[in-house]
């Protein structure tokens, strides 16, 4: 139950702590080399203080993604308004920089692809290809409407080699070590679950032998009767003592997959009561069942603790998968409707009586 | 009088046979006559081929189960009704997917041995409880998609009810909870691998009305089974 959670604390804290490192790389990014870049090129601009508006935009961005980020993976829409943000300031700033000598004074286009680069880090990795290149193409666009020559593209393709080629290789290397703490914490999950099953195994181990010791002291000797012509199959005591002893034989071989404190184990504890009736109980599961909390599960043992005892001489009890949930049915011979336990902590209870038998349902829903 | 379904058990603990032997006796109608018994499947191969019309198939013979050898004997004309202390759903799948044409698991013996005989014979679907836990229980990509219905009815059936019991819980009458039932299992037979078997129930039912051609379009082999065997109108001759 709890096996997952160290696990996931685990892989959860490097990732963070890459978070962080990138956080830091974007804020250094945008003070000392964007803010350096700007202010050593003040006079260069035909706005300066516009440029330094697109710089406190961008600023803006990074307090706001930081918050984002930090709370776990942004959704898609969250995390392409603050790229867009960056995008558009990014494209601006060019737009609004001196033709010629834009690229030696941009300062945008590298604060913008960080800013990228930690808003999708979480994302696929498409999707920061895809913002890259925006970013690229609009850098190229405002060059190609100022009139670009080969000397320009020479340094527009230099640019973008150095400064979206970095950026690129830190996403993939977070990528990269995001990818072996995952590893190291399945490896630790795997071997928590190791040892958790191997206890698991003991304890139904001895519970096995416990009820094959049990079995030595009510089936061999009802065989033993059976055999030696002492007790005869045609008497119907005799029918009830031997269907009761198979139902516990089937049980004991189908209870292989079971986990203890399981709701399935709490039902074989109230069935074994009704079998010293002489009641023969049937249990049987559906699907991977999901697990369900203390409190429902006592609802679900009460309304069967009334149904064995109601029971005249058989109980079906089948536990099914249910997309929501699970259906906990019962089918006896009570002659007549009971009395159950009513609908609570998340359980519905139905009963039907038809000709003597009752049928009854207990659903979980855990939605 | 109708004519007697003929039958043979493969089933290797003879205290068994007897049982078997026996539930086919007491069957106020004697619908059902025991020609065969065999202990392995060397020894249904001494038996000549028209004289069972159904092979109760023990799945554990000697301690080896043999659902790999059930397409082999539905390809030499027999109908095949699984009889096994096994009740895992992924053996169950796979004797019903070899082309079994039903499952009864010795628990459900008494009560369901003859009359899914008597269903195998006629090509028409029965499904035990065990057989519905089965389908209930399947995972598989390749499972067939069942209505709601269906498999609502599927579980009450599977819970323990009686299909009488099953149609008043669902405001409907026992004939559609056998129809619902039998669409299922129908659905299964058109899906996974041929079998001539599964293509006698499947025009079976078709031809009851238990379900339409356009129910079952995406299985593709079904068709090209049709083309193949001109007489699959006739199933088993």
């Amino acid at each position: 139950m709890n096996a997952v959670q160290p696990t996931a604390m685990f892989s959860g804290r490097y990732q963070r702590a890459f978070t962080i490192a990138v956080l830091f790389l974007v804020a250094g990014w945008h003070i000392g080399g964007g803010g350096g870049q700007l202010l050593q090129n003040r006079t260069a601009y035909a706005s300066f203080a516009f440029q330094c508006a697109l710089w406190l935009v961008m600023a803006l961005a990074i307090v706001a993604e930081s918050f984002l980020v930090l709370r776990g993976p942004p959704g898609w829409r969250a995390a392409w308004a603050v790229a867009l943000i960056a995008l558009a300031a990014s494209t601006a700033s060019a737009a609004a920089s001196p033709a010629g000598q834009m690229l030696a004074v941009n300062w945008a286009w590298g604060s913008a692809g960080w800013i990228g680069v930690l808003v999708l880090l979480r994302r696929r990795f498409a999707e920061l290809a895809w913002f890259l290149a925006a970013l690229a193409a609009g850098i190229l666009g405002v060059q190609v409407w100022d009139g670009l020559n080969r000397t320009d593209l020479a340094g527009f393709l230099a640019v973008l080699i150095w400064s979206t080629g970095a950026q690129v290789a830190v996403a993939a290397g977070v990528r990269a070590l995001n990818v072996a703490a995952d590893q190291a914490s399945a490896a630790v999950e795997s071997e928590h679950a190791t040892r958790e099953r191997a206890a698991t195994a003991e304890i139904i181990q001895a519970a096995r032998h416990a009820r094959m010791l049990a079995l030595q002291e009510s089936a061999v000797p009802l065989v033993a009767e059976l055999a030696a012509g002492l007790a005869d199959p045609g008497d119907e005591q005799v029918r009830i003592r031997c269907a009761v002893q198979a139902a516990r034989l089937r049980r004991l071989l189908a209870e292989g997959d079971e986990v203890p404190g399981s709701l399935v184990h709490e039902l074989y504890a109230s069935a074994d009561v009704a079998e010293r009736r002489g009641v023969a109980v049937d249990i049987e599961t559906v699907g991977s069942l999901p697990h369900v909390p203390g409190p429902a599960r006592r609802v679900i043992t009460d309304a069967a603790i009334v149904i064995l005892t109601a029971a005249r001489s058989k109980v079906r009890i089948t536990l099914a998968a249910m997309t929501p949930g699970i259906a906990v049915s019962f089918v006896a011979d009570t002659g007549a409707i009971v009395w159950l336990p009513a609908a609570s902590e998340g359980v519905a209870i139905e009963q039907q009586e038809d000709s003597g038998m009752l049928w009854a349902e207990a659903r979980w829903n855990n939605r | 009088m109708e004519q007697q379904v003929t039958v043979t058990i493969i089933e290797d603990h003879p205290v068994v046979t007897e049982g078997v032997a026996s539930w086919i006796q007491s069957d106020p109608d004697q619908r059902v006559r025991l020609v065969a018994t065999a202990r392995d499947l060397t020894g249904l191969r001494a038996v000549p081929l028209t004289s069972a019309d159904v092979v109760i198939l023990d799945l554990e013979l000697s301690g080896e189960l043999v659902t790999n050898q059930i397409p082999g004997l539905v390809v030499a004309g027999y109908r095949v009704v699984a009889f096994s202390g096994h009740s895992d759903p992924a053996i169950v799948m796979e004797t019903l997917d070899n082309g079994a044409h039903a499952y009864v698991s010795k628990e459900e013996g008494r009560e369901h041995l003859v009359e899914a005989v008597l269903a195998a014979a006629a090509d028409r679907p029965y499904v035990t409880r065990s057989q519905a836990r089965a389908m209930l229980a399947d995972q598989r990509p390749a499972r067939p998609e069942l209505s709601q219905q269906e498999r609502q009815a599927l579980l009450l059936w599977f819970q323990g009810m009686s299909k009488a019991s099953v149609g008043r819980r669902m405001s409907i009458s026992e004939n559609t909870v056998r129809q619902y039932i039998s669409r299922a299992r129908a659905k299964y037979a058109a899906t996974g691998r041929t079998a001539p078997s599964k293509d006698a129930l499947l025009a079976r039912a078709i031809e009851d009305g238990v379900i339409k051609p356009g129910e079952i379009m995406p299985y593709q082999s079904f068709a090209r089974a049709a083309a193949d065997h001109p007489s699959l109108g006739a199933p088993g001759q």
